[in-house]
């Protein structure tokens, strides 16, 4: 593709090693901060603060995982409930397993609804359908702090406040254009001979989606879920205004390590590594869908 | 089509109609999306008063205020600055490395992979990443820039009024560039090569063909990249709220971050009368966009 591309880099002299180099220099510039985030997560403090930047030789030390995970509390037991010089407990299992909570339980609601409804809107044309998925796609439009301060009020009125069931619901609302969207575009691919051929053989309608276009679905879904799963897991403002105390995902608990003698970089760092390593392996799963996915389903690879 | 109905059950879930379907979507909708939507309205008319402790009906006095208060506009202008530059920005730069690393050869797979992973980065992190690379006294990138000498001595990034959303801005830039980069790469893949082989034949210069050629072909995906990503850069709250927290002063205040601000600050109906504007804006230029741009789902 894009021969003339090629062609002008020929034709100036820049040859196939150059483009290479470019790309790999592009690549580098954007993987950089990432790398260095990663390498303050296992640096000492005095090296995370040095200047000229220690990128290569620093000493490696894994104190701040072992903090964060609660590792040292059971290699140390006289350590226990120690805090360090400045305050602050930087055990964050809790907070792992509550955005493990969110994001599976956000994900799992948002499918439900939006395989049911994707099915529906590939198949069975309504009145105005193009109205109500502008409909959808305006809810996608909407600022998060928009939403946030209403359902502040509804959620202290009917206690969905600080609860995990208020942030799994907020979280499959904002998810639900994106797989509405995506997932009729996964159903518009697959033929509606395969429907009709079974109506007509008197299987219901129920069963045609649920024993048929499921399964032929299901590379879909699971791109879709992984997405939601990601959106979710790294979502920061609906937490940030929803919840109190008795919950903080780790995108929100993470902008909190600070305490009277400064930030703990490296605490901040390890958990902050330990968020996106799952990440980087689920979307790299699905990079096949990924485009379609993040263009709500309009651009297919 | 006739001889189908016969088949069409009438217990619930059989039925052809769609509404069952689309019931638990739309009672979703409702309940999440359109009852927030007109509390929103009720509290803008609305606003808490100490010394009642009760929030009491105040007429227009908000939107007067709204319209009257240097700060809301002013970040109206960071909000409008940030959306259009940094749209500006990743669309270029992403076309750019697009058209580079659009290419069968060994390795760009590879690339193409390396730049799916900032977009996973939750951005209050990502913010974090850059706060530490951006920090006055021990961060690289301000060492980088006054050692190149760009930036004098004394000089600071995040608490430089002039500079301040810049170092906000790059680290948009810096996670989404990929996002129209990998949309950008997918729509030039699915180009028919023949228009380009003819028109290399015909002798046409290479910025022709992608002004007359590529360009138009490209229109859908660029306005729906466009559309997506305009949407978030407008919705941001995150980096600015990590980096800067809407400073120094209220240089880098976006309608969203002043709003959140405003409503901690139990301004509640003042709060909401500032996410509201906002919604508005958007429903209004993002429906506007895809009516003209003839973008379709």
């Amino acid at each position: 593709m894009h021969l003339f591309i090629l062609q002008r880099l020929n034709g100036k002299g820049l040859n196939k090693v150059f483009k290479q180099v470019l790309g790999w220099l592009i690549a580098a510039i954007f993987f950089f901060p990432i790398y260095f985030w990663i390498t303050v997560s296992i640096k000492k403090d005095k090296d995370i603060f040095a200047l000229p930047p220690k990128l290569f030789d620093f000493e490696v030390s894994f104190s701040a995982y072992e903090e964060v995970f609660g590792i040292s509390r059971f290699l140390y037991v006289e350590d226990m409930g120690a805090v360090r010089p400045g305050g602050g407990d930087f055990y964050m299992m809790p907070n792992l397993v509550d955005s493990i909570i969110i994001a599976l339980g956000s994900t799992g609601l948002a499918m439900l609804i939006s395989i049911l409804a994707a099915y529906s809107l590939s198949r069975i044309p309504i009145r105005g359908q193009q109205h109500f998925m502008g409909w959808i796609l305006s809810t996608r439009m909407m600022p998060p702090v928009a939403v946030a301060i209403p359902m502040f009020f509804i959620y202290k009125n009917i206690g969905l406040m600080d609860t995990h069931l208020g942030i799994i619901i907020i979280h499959a609302l904002m998810n639900l254009p994106l797989a509405v969207l995506l997932m009729k575009s996964f159903f518009d691919d697959i033929p509606k001979d395969i429907d009709e051929a079974a109506l007509l053989d008197g299987a219901t309608r129920f069963f045609v989606f649920w024993r048929l276009i499921v399964p032929l679905a299901i590379g879909g879904i699971a791109a879709t879920a992984v997405l939601c799963f990601i959106f979710s897991w790294t979502e920061f403002i609906f937490v940030l205004m929803l919840t109190q105390t008795g919950l903080k995902t780790i995108p929100v608990v993470s902008t909190s390590f600070v305490t009277s003698t400064g930030t703990a970089w490296d605490n901040m760092a390890a958990l902050g590594t330990a968020a996106i390593i799952p990440a980087f392996i689920f979307i790299l799963l699905v990079q096949r869908h990924l485009v379609r996915g993040l263009t709500l389903g309009s651009v297919k690879q | 089509m006739s001889s189908q109905k016969s088949y069409s059950l009438p217990s619930f879930m059989n039925s052809d109609s769609s509404l069952p379907w689309l019931l638990p979507l739309i009672t979703m909708l409702i309940v999440f999306a359109i009852i927030p939507f007109f509390y929103n309205i009720y509290l803008s008319f609305h606003e808490f008063v100490p010394a009642k402790r009760a929030l009491l009906f105040v007429g227009w006095d908000n939107w007067i205020r709204l319209f009257t208060d240097g700060v809301f506009w002013g970040s109206l202008k960071v909000s409008l600055y940030y959306t259009f530059m940094c749209l500006l920005i990743q669309l270029v730069l992403g076309m750019g490395i697009a058209l580079l690393i659009d290419s069968d050869d060994p390795g760009f797979g590879i690339i193409r992979s390396i730049l799916t992973l900032t977009l996973v980065i939750p951005p209050a992190i990502a913010g974090m990443i850059f706060l530490i690379m951006e920090d006055a006294n021990y961060g690289l990138i301000p060492w980088l820039l006054k050692s190149i000498g760009l930036i004098g001595p004394e000089d600071t990034i995040l608490s430089d009024p002039t500079l301040a959303l810049w170092g906000v801005m790059i680290v948009d830039i810096w996670q989404w560039t990929p996002f129209m980069v990998l949309i950008l790469v997918a729509g030039l893949r699915s180009l028919p090569s023949e228009p380009f082989e003819s028109a290399v034949i015909d002798g046409a210069r290479p910025f022709q063909v992608f002004r007359r050629l590529t360009l138009p072909m490209l229109h859908k995906v660029i306005a729906v990249a466009v559309l997506i990503r305009g949407i978030d850069l407008w919705r941001m709250v995150d980096y600015v709220f990590v980096l800067t927290s809407g400073g120094p002063g209220t240089a880098t205040y976006t309608l969203s971050l002043y709003s959140w601000q405003r409503f901690t600050f139990v301004q509640w109906g003042y709060g909401a009368t500032i996410s509201l504007f906002s919604l508005i804006v958007i429903l209004i230029v993002g429906n506007a966009f895809i009516h003209f741009a003839k973008v379709k789902w």
